[in-house]
């Protein structure tokens, strides 16, 4: 049933196969330069947070947020590249693939970037930094990270079927991606917010994956509820993904 | 006996107020070449977007292949193939791995998609850069990857939309060389703005226009729809030729003259008329009087009128 998406999915490895060294480098650089200048530059400044030097405090999220950022970032750039630049996605729909194919596809292509790049971020920060975890952590990580990056693969594949431009492109990514991810506790731990607005703050499925996440690689944590909110948001956004993607197609 | 490949029947696409396809009819034989002309946004694209499933109309049925393209979408797609205007190839992928992933698209095996291959790129005289990218190739070398991509499984019918536009000349005939060398083996329907591709290649033309098809025939009768006016040039020596363009317009058998310099072109009702006229300029400085023979342009301009379409 799922021929066309796995022919799709091997020829989106494929493309990375031939360019990961390149794509390594950029991703690896930008958290990296985050990590240098606040986990070290502004880590005598501000001491312990929730118990932990802030280095250690922001590692986790760094490499929770390269993870759905690049599973964000293909998503929605390839897709909008091969809709309205290279029309690939016309010559596989005039196959017998069928439009959940290619969602299904391009998502778990998303998906794969944000986990590859993700693993490659976590081991350079592990390689250079003082931060080390507790390597049965990793499971509960993974449970919150897979889910993670399959809910921003399919926020891109949404971004990508349903913006024309890039430069709008880019400006979602400025006005929702990013904030999003920054207001999660990525920087600041959750109870820096004032208490009516933290209820909103926690309601975000971000808030869930980033806050999860890192209890779960500090502490071996396995917080269910945001687990659980993070998987149903990641569920809800393929629906829609593959609702959208099959509405705009059939335009 | 003809056994039909493409059935369309009363056909409407309407994109709210706009009626792009307006109960069209249509019927193509098996393993013909059709062609389709139109001016710009005639209906065209919008027609041949809803047979090979990229769209749904809005009324009226089509089938390909006795498959109604509603219910049968899947399996239309598995027996055509389509070659866009727009080129669509991955330039990540070399020329050879595009044809590959369109073979897995299409689930074939991979023992018979590499012969294949091996075939339509030799066909197609691509071969030698099979494992070079498409942004490396030539405008023609591209279409040719793009019809050796829609043809990698063998389908039973080809939609060619306006498959040489932006071609140079020599480009444009190896690939009419090519649409040629299929003929017989599968359907072919073809959408042009070039008459003289639709005259060099297809069986069978129709020409549409605001989403209604005005005419339909081959090449030959769609000609012959314009017999019952003759047109001839007559060219003058000397002078006198607006005095006798004027003398012409009088008479009731000329429907139309228009002169330019010693040239008048007048069209008769018939060609039986032509004897009045030799009457008439009986003793006129005329050097020469011809036959202006009806292209299929002629055709298509009589037709759809001569004002641009935005």
């Amino acid at each position: 049933m799922l021929r066309g998406a796995m022919a799709i999915w091997q020829r989106d490895m494929q493309v990375l196969r031939r360019s990961i060294i390149s794509e390594l480098v950029a991703v690896v650089a930008y958290p990296l330069t985050i990590y240098l200048a606040f986990g070290i530059g502004m880590q005598s400044y501000i001491g312990l947070v929730d118990g932990a030097p802030y280095a250690l405090f922001i590692a986790p999220g760094l490499i929770t947020m390269t993870a759905v950022s690049a599973a964000y970032n293909e998503s929605v750039w390839s897709l909008w590249f091969h809709r309205r630049v290279q029309f690939t996605i016309e010559s596989y729909r005039v196959t017998p693939v069928s439009v959940s194919e290619i969602v299904i596809a391009k998502i778990f292509t998303g998906f794969m970037h944000g986990l590859i790049k993700g693993c490659v971020v976590g081991m350079v920060i592990f390689a250079i930094t003082p931060f080390r975890f507790p390597m049965e952590h990793l499971f509960q990580y993974l449970l919150f990270l897979i889910p993670g990056s399959a809910l921003f693969s399919c926020a891109g594949i949404i971004g990508g079927t349903v913006m024309d431009k890039p430069e709008t492109i880019g400006k979602v990514e400025a006005v929702l991606v990013m904030p999003l991810i920054f207001m999660s506790g990525l920087f600041f731990p959750l109870s820096s917010y004032p208490s009516s607005l933290l209820v909103w703050v926690r309601a975000l499925p971000t808030t869930a994956l980033f806050e999860g996440a890192r209890r779960a690689l500090v502490a071996g944590d396995l917080m269910p509820l945001p687990a659980l909110q993070v998987v149903l948001s990641s569920v809800v956004a393929f629906a829609a993904a593959v609702f959208i993607f099959r509405y705009k197609m059939s335009e | 006996m003809h056994t039909v490949s493409i059935a369309i029947r009363a056909l409407t696409k309407s994109y709210g107020a706009l009626t792009a396809l307006d109960s069209f009819d249509l019927e193509v034989e098996q393993g013909t070449i059709f062609g389709l002309l139109g001016p710009n946004g005639a209906g065209k694209t919008t027609l041949i977007r809803i047979l090979t499933t990229l769209m749904r109309q809005s009324s009226g049925d089509a089938f390909i292949e006795g498959l109604d393209i509603q219910r049968y979408g899947c399996e239309i797609r598995s027996m055509i193939g389509v070659v866009s205007q727009e080129n669509s190839l991955d330039r990540y992928l070399t020329a050879r791995e595009n044809l590959e992933l369109h073979a897995r698209l299409h689930g074939m095996e991979k023992q018979l998609y590499k012969r294949r291959i091996d075939e339509l790129l030799e066909l197609m005289g691509l071969a030698g850069r099979q494992k070079d990218f498409p942004d490396t190739f030539s405008g023609g070398m591209q279409r040719r990857l793009v019809i050796a991509r829609a043809l990698v499984h063998q389908p039973r019918v080809l939609f060619l939309d306006e498959p040489t536009t932006g071609l140079d000349p020599q480009s444009r005939r190896a690939v009419w060389e090519y649409v040629r060398s299929l003929a017989g083996s599968m359907t072919i329907f073809l959408t042009t703005h070039y008459l003289e591709e639709a005259e060099q290649l297809c069986d069978r033309i129709a020409i549409m226009d605001h989403g209604r098809l005005i005419a339909l025939g081959s090449i030959q009768e769609l000609k012959d729809r314009l017999s019952g006016a003759t047109v001839y040039e007559i060219e003058f020596t000397g002078q006198g030729a607006a005095h006798y363009a004027a003398l012409l317009a009088s008479m009731p058998c000329v429907l139309d003259v228009t002169q330019v310099g010693h040239k008048v072109t007048v069209t008769l009702e018939c060609w039986e008329c032509l004897s009045e006229i030799v009457t008439a300029l009986n003793g006129a400085p005329v050097r020469r009087i011809s036959l202006q023979e009806r292209t299929l342009e002629d055709v298509f301009i009589s037709l759809t009128g001569q004002k641009v379409r935005e």
